[in-house]
């Protein structure tokens, strides 16, 4: 049977930005900006579950990128100069590391809404992969990069351990960097070996499943060395890796998460083409649980069209649970 | 140009906060006059009719008159063209007063885009308009008028100093919108290539956007007598791979234009790369193939302060091409500003004569803030200015 679910940040609802600016510009209280969060990550949840998806991500509505709760909350971490999130019109503040970082939990907390989301197992929860922490950041204090990449996955597998003992189903962690360098040919052995020494670290969490999500590049010619890491779960950006290198493999034990929804444009894409995608690769390459996933956040496209992308899914898994 | 280190504005300056409210039909207050009576004398522009209607303004609610609009819009052009001549810079034009925002400007004005219906987070809070591509882009009929002719032919009436117009560029537009349309129409002949698929609806929407967006606008500013058109494309090392895009893009829009001066504005190069390369060396070798016309690039520099190493890459290949670089020496980002840092004329001279070092010749650099300043407060931005020329000054008497 073919789960389907979201994976990452949703994007910001118009009374959300209003409430925002309204704050920004002081003109409107902060306390405003964070009942709207509120309220949007409540309708979010129940659209998810309405949609029937197997498991409900916490739409990140506090975060404004993805290491912003490490930058003001842990020890050791400041933010830097501004950045490009990849090749999105997205920014994040460049994290400047002084480690080796100390370990503590829930730092996280304060930028989720946890007590919104389902305690039977099936929310999930987003924290970046600790290899593409490094590579977007700047860090001092470690005598090599294997260290840092070390303490950096023992302090997210802590807080992750932390999440999980909040009633969490799941774990993913971000990782776009390792299919990007892939994709510009910059990829070396180094960073091969750095992804999965962190993967060493945190891929295993007690009482949760654990998924490294992969987008922004093309997946294709690291398949093997991804499904050989230690974690339950490998995401592939369906919209940068071709079917073709996909159908290549066989991933039986591992569970694929297929980004076959392209979260980054407001094309809709033909649901029976999904379907067809998705059953060649349930029938060609065995996993041991397929899930049809969006590439990534709908953030960068905004509240309506993350609406419909989610309509999609539901739609798709409908069809394929016909 | 003969002189040495001539100076120049990128391109936008803050709306007068006057303006602004009178626009939003908001009351104007005695600061905001204040400030328009101080800044219209300081730099010998005539205020009485403006001042009139913020008086008429500043008790009360409601709309202005378009009238009055753009007896507002003209007086805040001819200020700041005045403020830039007064201020002793070489090379002047509105700092963009008449336009809402660079990307909005253009986009509001395409057939074949529609409207996001949200605002879509970019940098922290701060979000934008993103345009929707339905349909293939081309300017509205009747919109060369508001989009570049009346501003340009104000500015060509009143200049006394050379001007320089800043126009989007095709690539910066089609990085910044959602390409539905060439995504969906190649989809039947690259479907099986996703990378190959998005490279081609991005090459097909940015040449699309260059014939039937940008092109129209160069043209009918250099039918005007235009003397130097400035490309902006602040998205320049987005996307890596894709940066060859860009140069057709710009090629497409420039082709066959004569006697005028060229020139494309890049910021925020991509400092994290996950390549060997990283800033401006990403943009090589692709930018050797820029039509030769296109002669000169204006650099955000000063937020990184690398001069030697971000302007290596230009010295490496100056057998091969030589551009002109207009250096940007002052940071322009919101974060100096709230630190109430600024760099002081000292460094600016050194930054220049670095540059000019790195590049071995004093006749290639221009002096420019790293970027327009329209986010930031009007004070600060007559203070950048100041220290800016200040600077020029001191390097060019070595």
């Amino acid at each position: 049977m073919v789960g389907a679910y979201l994976t990452g940040a949703f994007g910001q609802s118009q009374d959300l930005y209003k409430a925002r600016n309204e704050a920004k510009r002081g003109r409107g209280l902060p306390e405003a900006a964070v009942q709207q969060a509120k309220k949007d990550t409540q309708r979010i949840i129940q659209l998810q579950r309405d949609a029937g998806m197997d498991f409900v991500v916490d739409p990140m509505f506090n975060f404004f990128y993805l290491f912003q709760p490490f930058a003001e909350q842990v020890e050791g971490v400041k933010a830097g100069p501004q950045e490009n999130w990849f090749n999105n019109n997205v920014f994040y503040w460049r994290p400047q590391i002084h480690g080796p970082l100390p370990l503590q939990t829930g730092f996280t907390e304060k930028y989720l809404h946890l007590h919104e989301l389902p305690a039977d197992g099936t929310a999930m929860l987003v924290l970046p992969s600790p290899y593409t922490m490094l590579m977007l950041s700047d860090s001092t204090g470690y005598p090599d990069r294997t260290e840092a990449v070390t303490n950096l996955a023992e302090v997210i597998c802590t807080e992750a351990q932390h999440l999980a003992s909040q009633g969490i189903g799941r774990i993913q962690y971000d990782e776009p960097a390792i299919v990007v360098k892939q994709s510009l040919g910059s990829l070396t052995e180094e960073d091969l070996m750095l992804l999965k020494r962190g993967m060493e670290v945190c891929g295993h969490v007690d009482g949760v499943t654990t998924s490294l999500h992969t987008y922004f590049g093309d997946a294709g010619p690291i398949i093997p060395y991804l499904i050989s890491l230690p974690v339950d779960c490998l995401g592939i950006d369906g919209t940068e890796t071709s079917l073709v290198d996909i159908l290549k493999h066989d991933y039986a034990g591992k569970e694929i998460a297929l980004g076959l929804l392209d979260a980054r444009n407001t094309s809709l894409e033909d649901p029976q083409r999904i379907v067809e995608q998705i059953r060649a690769v349930a029938d060609r390459t065995h996993p041991a649980k397929l899930w049809l996933t969006t590439n990534t956040g709908t953030e960068y496209r905004g509240f309506t069209h993350g609406t419909r992308k989610l309509d999609l899914l539901r739609r798709v898994r409908s069809m394929l649970h016909e | 140009m003969s002189k040495l280190f001539p100076t120049y504005e990128v391109g936008s300056l803050p709306k007068l906060n006057a303006r602004v409210r009178a626009v939003r039909g908001q009351p104007v207050t005695d600061e905001d006059i204040k400030e328009v009576r101080s800044l219209a004398k300081r730099f010998s522009v005539e205020e009485s009719e403006v001042v009139e209607i913020l008086e008429r303004q500043r008790q009360k609610k409601g709309k202005l008159t378009s009238e009055e609009e753009t007896a507002l819009a003209d007086f805040n052009a001819l200020l700041y063209l005045r403020l830039q001549e007064g201020m002793g810079f070489d090379v002047v034009y509105d700092g963009e007063a008449r336009r809402a925002e660079m990307y909005q400007h253009v986009a509001t004005r395409v057939s074949g885009f529609e409207k996001s219906p949200e605002m879509i987070r970019s940098r922290g809070p701060d979000s934008w308009r993103m345009a929707v591509c339905v349909d293939t882009p081309v300017l509205q009929e009747g919109s060369l008028a508001d989009l570049v002719i009346r501003e340009f032919e104000f500015v060509r009436k009143h200049a006394v100093r050379p001007i320089k117009i800043p126009i989007d560029d095709p690539y910066m537009i089609a990085v910044m919108s959602d390409n539905r349309y060439y995504l969906e129409s190649l989809r039947p002949e690259y479907g099986d290539d996703p990378r190959q698929l998005r490279y081609e609806a991005k090459r097909a929407f940015t040449l699309a956007l260059a014939r039937r967006v940008i092109r129209p606008q160069v043209e009918a500013v250099v039918e005007r007598r235009a003397a130097w058109i400035q490309l902006d494309i602040p998205a320049a090392t987005l996307d890596i791979k894709h940066i060859p895009i860009l140069v057709e893009g710009v090629n497409a829009v420039v082709e066959g234009i004569k006697d005028v001066k060229l020139s494309l504005h890049l910021c925020y190069p991509r400092r994290v790369s996950l390549t060997e390369e990283k800033g401006y060396e990403l943009l090589f070798p692709a930018l050797l193939n820029l039509n030769p016309q296109v002669n000169h690039l204006s650099l955000e520099l000063a937020n990184a302060d690398q001069y030697e190493d971000d302007l290596a890459i230009f010295a490496q290949y100056r057998d091969q091409r030589q551009f002109e670089l207009g250096v940007g020496v002052m940071d322009i980002t919101l974060e100096q500003q709230q630190r109430k840092r600024m760099e002081t004329p000292e460094i600016v001279k050194n930054r220049i004569l670095r540059a000019a070092t790195t590049l071995g010749d004093d006749r290639l650099v221009y002096v420019a803030p790293d970027c327009g300043l329209r986010q930031l407060q009007l004070d600060r931005c007559l203070k950048l200015y100041e220290t800016m020329i200040e600077g020029a000054e001191l390097a060019r008497r070595g």
